[in-house]
């Protein structure tokens, strides 16, 4: 079989249910061998674009393009991917051999062959011990390396993972988070990964994909996702907790929360109303700070989580070190200007370059 | 299980009234077994007789005396057998195609076949015998296994559909994206998981064939007579000979009870192959 390749073009996919438009124009560029996420709530389309790529679902408009070919109109199986359900969707009545084996047989692979190519992908998972067990004698872990197993038997062009570690307890999920990236890795293949977990996406993925209302709303790498969310959804989507998101006042080159005003670094903002963005470990603590109130203490073991009312607001602070403080505190806040995001109330859009307050 | 020391009274009530089904259930087939093992004369002494000598008499002659039930046997069983296996050549598929496809007037089709179990199987007597007196097929298999089928088939399609419908999408998928084509899907992904549904439908179709006789006695004849309209051969207007009417009726129901027992493995083998998430058991 010729070296796998998988590059794909989505362009202008939209796809409806009856009324319910669940791809509202989908574009994206994902690249040889990356491991890309689409990250998004529930409903946000990520699931359904994923079922497009597959071949699943038939868009109602747009194209796909997979290493340079159309293959809008392909079945599955001419696509050659390999797919990883949510619930694994494991054949009960084979065994895991027989699981694993089940795409060689169908492209009609003699016996011998099959059993070989088996039994390494078993190893590659590290299941080859339970290959005579059924799926229900299985436990939810090893259901899960069987669907692996399945997908990585053959050399695909398209790994498609859709919330494969949602079924697993939370434990599990680290492990096979650090196997996935591993196999990933080994095999060299691209990795579309659909899951409502962004720190999952945060930690796989090369790129990803924000998905909200059948849109992407944001596509980019970990870092830039996180440091430049291009808009009001994607601040208040990554992080956990994620950007505090504050109305705000831009007036004589300074921002006005309430009475309290704050430095502003950013040029080129109209005066006018803004949605301030800043995340709760950008907020610091000082005597002679922004007057606010503790309303409630979260201590996270090695950091405090301080929820506060500031001006009306809920403000959430994350100081480094563990400090005990009384509900009802009077608080000094101090926003570090250079970590504050603007935003367009309206459009919902970034405002003020790229990078925070460039 | 529980301790017997407190036998809980809701599970005293419930050993009763299982008792009491048993009993309701068991009666006529306990009475049966007794009159064939009775000679014709015991059977109509009054009061009956609980202490007699048992003979088998009775099953000799219904097997294989004047009124020989032998021959209807394997007309029956040629006949139900018939009904069975193209039943389920055609309902399995066809009930395939309403879980799954997407076909024009799936549900007109789809409520059609339902009003056809709706109509009484008294109305359609004249009108199944004027066909096949037209076409030739009065007593004859093809006839008679033709006019099974038309009650079989909307039944075991009805019955096929919800264990199909059972089965997640994602396994089909996956079988899609593993390069199955539908038939293989069909064949290697979904009929294995549907052997008890299968099992089932072999199960009430063969049963309801086995059991026919309003259709079998008028459509049928010298040719093809079953034996559930044979047997009636041992009622006549100066006599009914209960005690070989009750051994041939024990015969007759013999198949049905084997079929039921293999089929019933099957059922609870269906049941317990685990779901897609793969329950508890480990």
């Amino acid at each position: 079989m010729s070296a796998a390749q998988g590059h794909l073009v989505l362009s202008g996919i939209a796809k409806s249910y009856g009324a319910f438009a669940a791809l509202k124009g989908i574009d994206l560029e994902i690249r040889n061998q990356e491991f890309f996420a689409l990250l998004g709530p529930s409903g946000s389309g990520k699931t359904t674009t994923l079922r497009v790529i597959a071949g699943l679902e038939t868009p109602d408009a747009g194209s796909f393009h997979l290493d340079g070919v159309d293959v809008s109109r392909a079945s599955p199986a001419q696509r050659n991917v390999a797919m990883v359900f949510q619930n694994y969707a494991l054949y009960p009545h084979m065994t895991v051999a027989e699981n694993i084996g089940f795409p060689l047989k169908m492209e009609r692979l003699a016996k011998a062959e099959i059993a070989v190519l088996v039994r390494q992908a078993a190893q590659r998972v590290k299941i080859d011990h339970l290959l005579d067990r059924r799926p229900g004698q299985l436990s939810g872990g090893q259901q899960q390396r069987c669907a692996l197993a399945r997908a990585v038997v053959r050399k695909p062009r398209l790994f498609l993972l859709d919330e494969p570690l949602s079924n697993l307890d939370a434990q599990l999920r680290l492990e096979t988070r650090i196997e996935l990236k591993r196999l990933h890795a080994a095999l060299g293949v691209t990795t579309i990964y659909v899951t409502h977990d962004q720190e999952e996406a945060m930690t796989l993925a090369d790129r990803m994909a924000i998905f909200r209302d059948g849109r992407i709303v944001q596509v980019g790498t970990p870092d830039e996702v996180f440091n430049t969310p291009q808009s009001i959804d994607v601040a208040g989507f990554i992080g956990s907790p994620p950007m505090n998101l504050i109305p705000a006042r831009v007036e004589d080159g300074r921002l006005r929360v309430g009475e309290a005003s704050i430095e502003l670094r950013a040029r080129g903002v109209p005066a006018g109303e803004v949605i301030l963005g800043i995340r709760p470990s950008h907020i610091g603590l000082s005597d002679a700070g922004l007057p606010a109130k503790l309303l409630l203490s979260e201590n996270l073991g090695e950091s405090m989580l301080l929820n506060a009312d500031f001006g009306g607001q809920l403000v959430k602070i994350r100081l480094p070190e563990v400090k005990h403080l009384a509900v009802g505190t009077q608080l000094h806040l101090v926003f570090d200007p250079a970590q504050i995001h603007l935003f367009d109330p309206q459009s919902r859009r970034r405002l003020g370059g790229a990078s925070p307050n460039v | 299980m529980a301790t017997n020391a407190t036998i809980s009274p809701r599970r005293i009530a419930l050993y009763l009234a299982a008792a009491i089904v048993v009993a309701i259930w068991a009666f006529p087939i306990l009475w049966a077994i007794v009159v064939s093992l009775k000679s014709e004369s015991e059977v109509l002494a009054y009061p009956p007789r609980v202490i007699f000598t048992p003979t088998l008499a009775n099953y000799r002659d219904a097997l294989f005396g004047g009124f020989s039930i032998l021959p209807s046997f394997f007309t029956s069983f040629i006949v139900s057998a018939a009904t069975t296996v193209l039943t389920i050549v055609f309902a399995v598929p066809a009930a395939y195609a309403f879980a799954r496809l997407r076909l024009p007037g799936k549900r007109a089709i789809g409520f059609y076949t339902l009003v056809t179990q709706m109509i009484p199987p008294v109305g359609l007597v004249i009108p199944y015998f004027l066909i096949l007196s037209k076409i030739g097929w009065l007593d004859s298999y093809q006839g008679m296994t033709t006019v099974f089928l038309t009650f079989s088939l909307p039944f075991a399609i009805w019955l096929m559909v919800s264990y199909m419908e059972d089965i997640p999408r994602e396994m089909e998928e996956a079988a899609f994206l593993d390069k199955a084509s539908r038939l293989q899907t069909l064949w290697h992904v979904i009929l294995p998981q549907v052997r008890g549904g299968i099992a089932v439908t072999v199960i009430f179709v063969f049963l309801n064939a086995w059991n026919e006789f309003l259709f079998a006695v008028q459509l049928g004849g010298n040719k093809v007579r079953p034996v559930t309209v044979a047997m009636y051969g041992f009622v006549s207007v100066e006599q009914t000979l209960w005690a070989k009417l009750a051994a041939a009726a024990l015969i007759a129901m013999l198949p049905v009870v084997v079929i039921g027992i293999a089929a019933q493995r099957q059922i609870v083998k269906g049941l317990t192959v685990g779901a897609v998430k793969g329950g508890g058991r480990r």
